[in-house]
């Protein structure tokens, strides 16, 4: 069995970056560079697959600033090997041009089996292309999955819904999107899968080997137009207390209360 | 202009994004015609009626047993019918998980993108800009999208309805759509819901954790002090979903919507998703991380260890 993980590489949502300056790339250092995180639990869902089908699964990631670390992180990971897509004229903020680049590199790539990606991209709230690329290669799929087992015809899994989890079954040449959940909590990079991680040669394939041009995925071929893109200034007033002893700041929120007349209880 | 709307049907009820979305194109589109979508195995004329109710002008219909539940295929194949009788220049639905895996793949059909998850809408000259909070809410992008139809997705909560609805009965189309077994090629087994034995709703305060709460057990400290403060608990889904707490506990876009006059957040950082579910008259923030999203929310915050400080201020409120 062939399984081809999409990843995403986002800028760690936990540096100090605000607002517009997160997406400016001279304000990025390597450092702040991480996998998107349902990217993770997508990798997880393959690797879960390779131990109990005995199936190989190759990372790709196109979409961010060093593609080559977030795959070498997913091979230390478990994943068997990579492919690094990075060409300066892919336009990856389209999700139905990222889709198209998706198809292209399966092309590629030849036969596979299962397409897993993770549900959303966390810094920009996109979660369209995993819906884009099935209905773009005619596969069934399941989004939002939190878990999955295998059955004879394929796969059985659950995924988020509205108050509660829906279950469906899928057949074994499908695409799965996966959230963020128990069972798709990614494991840990292991020492050994570091070292390989380090020695493993990661092919890099540019828009040329795939066949693409600017005509076709760059920013020109977008249908989604970035118009705008400001910083959100929340007028609202926040009473923030960050320093002194918890009993202190304790006694401060109190007294805050109080003195704006808020009751605390019934 | 036309506009279609996806009448997502949940629970048995117009899911309730619905009516928000349409008060907002109603007011962004004045003079346009609004028409609606349903499609299930039994439609409700409550239903219709009320969408007509709230400026839904026409409504398609597309009854058949292979839309009992909703599933990729058999819904893109009927929505595709109706867009090709309707004409619409804007398709729209609420950003719920059906409504975030329709919209993609039928803009695929018509070979353009969509918006995602759009908390306004405004016109500039021929043009619909899409307002979308990107980066924790912390920047705001707004996008056009070229093409004859455009596709998109509202974020959960982030439209509110008409209170005083004046429209009249739609006129009801119904369209026949026959399925093949491809079309079915992924099989529903269950719903399995969430048990709600406590409702939310009507709590006046709730403490809530997340992530930061840390595990099981550490929930005692915020059910000490919900019940010291006549309140209730509740949680993130990254907390249900390990399950260091019930389900019925979840607040957010895929559990409970509340109001309380007092929400105070405990290890929350603050992902749309969770906030989206939540309107408190008061917010207390407690987080170790300064930068957390959440801190922008609140009216008031403490920096600081949720299972030192809520301790303390259980104490001192005894």
């Amino acid at each position: 069995m062939k399984i081809i993980v999409f990843i995403d590489q986002i800028v760690s949502t936990q540096v100090k970056l605000q607002g517009v300056d997160y997406f400016d790339p001279s304000k990025v250092n390597e450092d702040d560079l991480v996998i998107n995180p349902t990217s993770k639990n997508a990798i997880e869902g393959a690797l879960k697959l390779k131990d109990s089908l005995e199936a190989t699964v190759t990372a790709v990631c196109v979409r961010g600033l060093k593609p080559i670390k977030a795959l070498r992180e997913a091979i230390a990971m478990g994943c068997t090997d990579a492919i690094e897509i990075a060409d300066e004229i892919l336009y990856t903020e389209d999700p139905l041009l990222l889709a198209k680049i998706y198809v292209d590199v399966l092309e590629k790539f030849g036969d596979f089996d299962l397409v897993f990606l993770g549900v959303e991209e966390q810094s920009t709230s996109s979660y369209a292309v995993g819906a884009m690329l099935a209905e773009k290669l005619g596969l069934p799929s399941v989004l939002y999955a939190e878990e999955m087992e295998t059955i004879d015809s394929g796969f059985q899994v659950g995924h988020v819904l509205e108050g509660g989890r829906n279950i469906v079954t899928i057949p074994k040449k499908a695409l799965i999107s996966v959230s963020d959940s128990q069972y798709f909590t990614p494991r840990y990079t292991s020492m050994r899968g570091i070292l390989t991680a380090k020695r493993a040669e990661i092919p890099s394939w540019t828009a040329a080997d795939l066949g693409l041009s600017t005509g076709v995925a760059g920013k020109e071929a977008a249908s989604l137009q970035q118009v705008s893109l400001t910083n959100i200034v929340i007028e609202r007033e926040s009473y923030i207390i960050n320093e002194g002893e918890p009993e202190e700041m304790v006694d401060k929120l109190l007294a805050k209360l109080k003195e704006d007349e808020v009751k605390l209880g019934a | 202009m036309k506009i279609l709307v996806y009448g997502q049907i949940r629970d048995n009820l117009l899911e309730e994004n619905l009516l928000g979305i349409l008060n907002k194109l109603s007011e962004v589109f004045q003079g346009s015609e609004i028409y609606a979508a349903i499609l299930g195995s039994q439609i409700n004329n409550e239903w219709t009626g009320e969408l007509g109710k709230h400026g839904v002008k026409k409504v398609y219909t597309v009854e058949a047993p292979e839309l009992e539940n909703y599933l990729s295929r058999p819904y893109v194949k009927s929505m595709l019918e109706i867009i090709e009788k309707a004409e619409p220049t804007l398709v729209m639905a609420a950003g719920t998980v059906f409504g975030e895996d329709l919209i993609p793949r039928l803009a695929v059909h018509h070979g353009v993108s969509c918006a995602q998850r759009v908390v306004n809408i405004t016109l500039e000259g021929e043009d619909i800009l899409f307002h979308t909070p990107v980066r924790d809410d912390q920047a705001m992008k707004i996008t056009k999208i070229e093409g004859v139809i455009k596709f998109a997705t509202s974020r959960t909560g982030a439209f509110f309805e008409n209170e005083n609805p004046s429209g009249s009965a739609p006129e009801i189309e119904k369209v026949e759509i026959s399925f093949d077994a491809d079309d079915m090629v992924v099989k529903h087994v269950e719903v399995r819901k969430a048990e709600r034995t406590v409702n939310l709703k009507d709590a006046k305060l709730i403490v809530a954790g997340g992530r930061g709460v840390g595990g099981k057990d550490n929930f005692q400290i915020l059910k000490d002090l919900a019940e010291l403060l006549g309140g209730e608990i509740g949680a993130t889904r990254a907390c249900t979903d390990v399950h260091w707490i019930e389900e019925t506990y979840e607040i957010g876009q895929t559990g409970q919507s509340v109001s309380p006059d007092i929400y105070i957040a405990a290890g929350i950082s603050g992902a749309p998703q969770h906030l989206s579910g939540v309107k408190a008259k008061t917010f207390i923030a407690i987080n170790t991380d300064e930068g957390a999203p959440i801190l922008k929310y609140a009216d008031y915050g403490i920096i600081g260890d949720l299972l030192v400080i809520l301790p303390l201020l259980k104490k001192k409120l005894e």
